[in-house]
């Protein structure tokens, strides 16, 4: 249907060379602007400056609360959906293209197969939809 | 990696840290600007180059294009007080994680044309047999003076070609110019434009994002960073799975993960905003809550939680969050422009087979940075035109709404274009189906009731129409 899509196979480090530099380039840069601001400026604490903001009031209590659970529903939802997701990369990438990697995209067979896998995510939606887990009281 | 090309990698990560930060202070410029003038006020137009000079000293009080020079020197000198009672550690930790994560998503980000080279042999595997399919075996680049004035004009500098094609046949001539062999060298738009991962090590290094901002809301030890933090989490996990699912279709019809195939790809047919307008608008509406840019600044709200997880923070390391916000907005930006608009491509004018050399070159950086830029204004307008979502909204946008059209548009594009029920047709039921999804997911969204009564908790929801102004007010006066 397309026309040529190119391929790359070829895998070479040497292309992640420049990606390890930059990292180190970028934690060196982080560093030393957050070191260099400490060195340079002024620094007067007093009493008031060093209690935590609490609407200029006294703080109460400790800031570490309890807090809702929630938050780790969503997160161990995140969880299921995001792995669930890194699966059909690839073989989006596989399968997908005008010239796939594997001639003919892996067939009907494996495509059943992924429409499947959808399916299997959706059982996991709905149940946490009718569950009420998205509705946020 | 020899000499040349580590010197090579090292000018464009001062490049491209140069354009980052500097963007990152001029956009912040751009911002204050435009919220000015959205409010019909002027904004900052004090601060200036008064230098006495010939050519900077024209730009005495333009524009205020002084400013951001002066809130960075700032920033390295007013006091950097830390609270008493902080995790010292992780306070420390989280502004340089928060600034470096943005920073390393970067990497991958192609801002000019890089150009997918064609393969000189196309060496492609046939599992079956497990080795080189002899039906491939005559695509051999480049084969006559014209394939490799093609090639060169694509990708002028990259050594391996130019290498590989004298390998090929060796009758070519190589270009040269003023007698130096211009194989030796090369140009690129981007820090490491080659990788096949592309798009993924976007998504998995910018989600560690949010390691810095929960660093920061739990180490600060105040009620206002850790509910900051807390929603911040929330919401950027949230707006992950929406922002995957949405260029999964995108990657399916590409089949890579390289960003500039995906720009190569949409200049030879067509921009996915035509075949993918849904994938385009979920992708939109996640990277505004991966940047907690309003409607989405929920972590942040400064009329709730002062200033959500950074309330603790001052000087440069506050300046360290802002820079990342700021620098995930251009990543943000320059990937929605690379996946849906076509990159540096434009239709019928700057196209695949625009002069190469430095004027191609220069045109599709301009191109490309121009729409990235637009993008950038774009943020900025809806910022002073949406009002702020309640947190139960937010949530529910993300996973019912966003869910829900993600997985439709998803299947039923993977579906078209598996089957093609029309032939050759069958592309435009692509963003037919996104019309259809959309409406039909508002459709339904609008037979719902409303929001949760947030002062019944009882589980039976409550269908109950809400008071009209008159009914409440309308008696009593």
């Amino acid at each position: 249907m397309f026309a040529m899509t190119l391929h790359e196979f070829d895998f070479k480090l040497a292309d992640y060379y420049g990606l390890l530099l930059f990292v180190g380039v970028v934690i060196g840069f982080a560093v030393i602007l957050l070191s260099l601001s400490q060195i340079i400026n002024p620094l007067k604490t007093t009493k008031v400056k060093e209690s935590p903001y609490e609407s200029g009031m006294d703080p109460i209590g400790d800031a570490r609360q309890k807090f809702d659970v929630k938050f780790y529903i969503i997160a161990i939802l995140f969880l299921v959906f995001d792995i669930e997701l890194l699966f059909l990369y690839p073989w989006a990438v596989a399968a997908g293209g005008d010239h796939p990697a594997i001639p003919g995209g892996f067939g009907d067979i494996v495509f059943i197969e992924v429409l499947l896998f959808f399916a299997s995510l959706l059982v996991a939606y709905i149940y946490a939809y009718r569950k009420g887990v998205f509705r946020w009281r | 990696m020899n000499i040349t090309e580590l010197v090579v990698v090292l000018v464009t990560i001062g490049i491209v840290f140069a354009g980052v930060m500097t963007f990152v202070g001029y956009g912040s410029l751009l911002e204050r600007k435009i919220s000015a003038w959205v409010q019909d006020r002027i904004g900052p137009n004090r601060v200036g180059f008064d230098l006495n000079q010939p050519i900077l000293g024209l730009f005495k009080g333009f524009f205020g294009l002084g400013q951001p020079l002066a809130d960075g020197v700032k920033f390295f000198l007013k006091e950097e007080f830390i609270p008493k009672n902080v995790d010292k550690v992780f306070y420390f930790l989280a502004p340089a994680v928060a600034l470096s994560t943005a920073m390393i998503a970067f990497a991958v980000v192609p801002f000019g044309s890089t150009s997918v080279v064609p393969p000189l042999v196309d060496n492609r595997i046939d599992l079956a047999v497990s080795q080189p399919n002899p039906n491939y075996q005559h695509r051999v680049y480049p084969r006559t003076h014209g394939e490799l004035d093609k090639i060169r004009a694509a990708n002028p500098f990259r050594s391996e070609i130019l290498d590989q094609a004298r390998n090929q046949n060796p009758n070519i001539e190589l270009p040269k110019v003023a007698g130096f062999d211009l194989g030796r060298s090369e140009v690129r738009f981007g820090i490491a434009p080659h990788l096949d991962i592309g798009v993924l090590f976007v998504f998995a290094v910018s989600s560690l994002a949010v390691y810095g901002v929960v660093l920061a809301g739990w180490s600060s030890n105040s009620k206002y960073s850790l509910f900051g933090a807390l929603r911040a989490s929330a919401q950027l996990i949230s707006y992950e799975i929406p922002m995957g699912m949405s260029i999964l279709v995108v990657v399916f019809m590409v089949g890579s993960l390289n960003l500039q195939a995906i720009v190569e790809f949409q200049a030879r047919h067509t921009w996915f905003i035509v075949y993918q307008p849904l994938g385009c608008l979920l992708f939109l509406t996640a990277i505004f809550a991966e940047c907690n840019r309003l409607p989405f600044d929920l972590p942040e709200c400064e009329q709730e939680l002062v200033g959500g997880y950074h309330t603790e923070y001052s000087s440069m390391k506050f300046a360290c969050f802002m820079m990342g916000e700021y620098t995930h907005m251009v990543t943000t930006s320059f990937l929605l422009v690379a996946m849906f608009f076509g990159g540096w491509n434009i239709p019928f004018l700057v196209t695949q087979d625009f002069p190469g050399g430095a004027l191609g070159w220069g045109a599709k950086l301009v191109v490309f940075c121009g729409k990235m830029v637009a993008v950038i204004a774009f943020f900025m307008l809806v910022r002073w035109s949406l009002l702020r979502f309640r947190f139960d909204q937010l949530m529910g946008l993300a996973w019912k709404g966003l869910m829900t059209l993600g997985i439709l548009n998803t299947v039923g594009a993977v579906v078209i274009l598996q089957t093609r029920p029309l032939g050759e047709l069958s592309l435009w039921l692509l963003p037919a189906w996104s019309v259809i999804a959309l409406l039909a997911v508002t459709g339904y969204s609008m037979t719902r009731p409303k929001a949760p009564n947030r002062f019944r908790t009882g589980i039976k929801r409550v269908d109950q129409r809400l008071p009209s102004h008159q009914e409440l007010v309308g008696n009593r006066v």
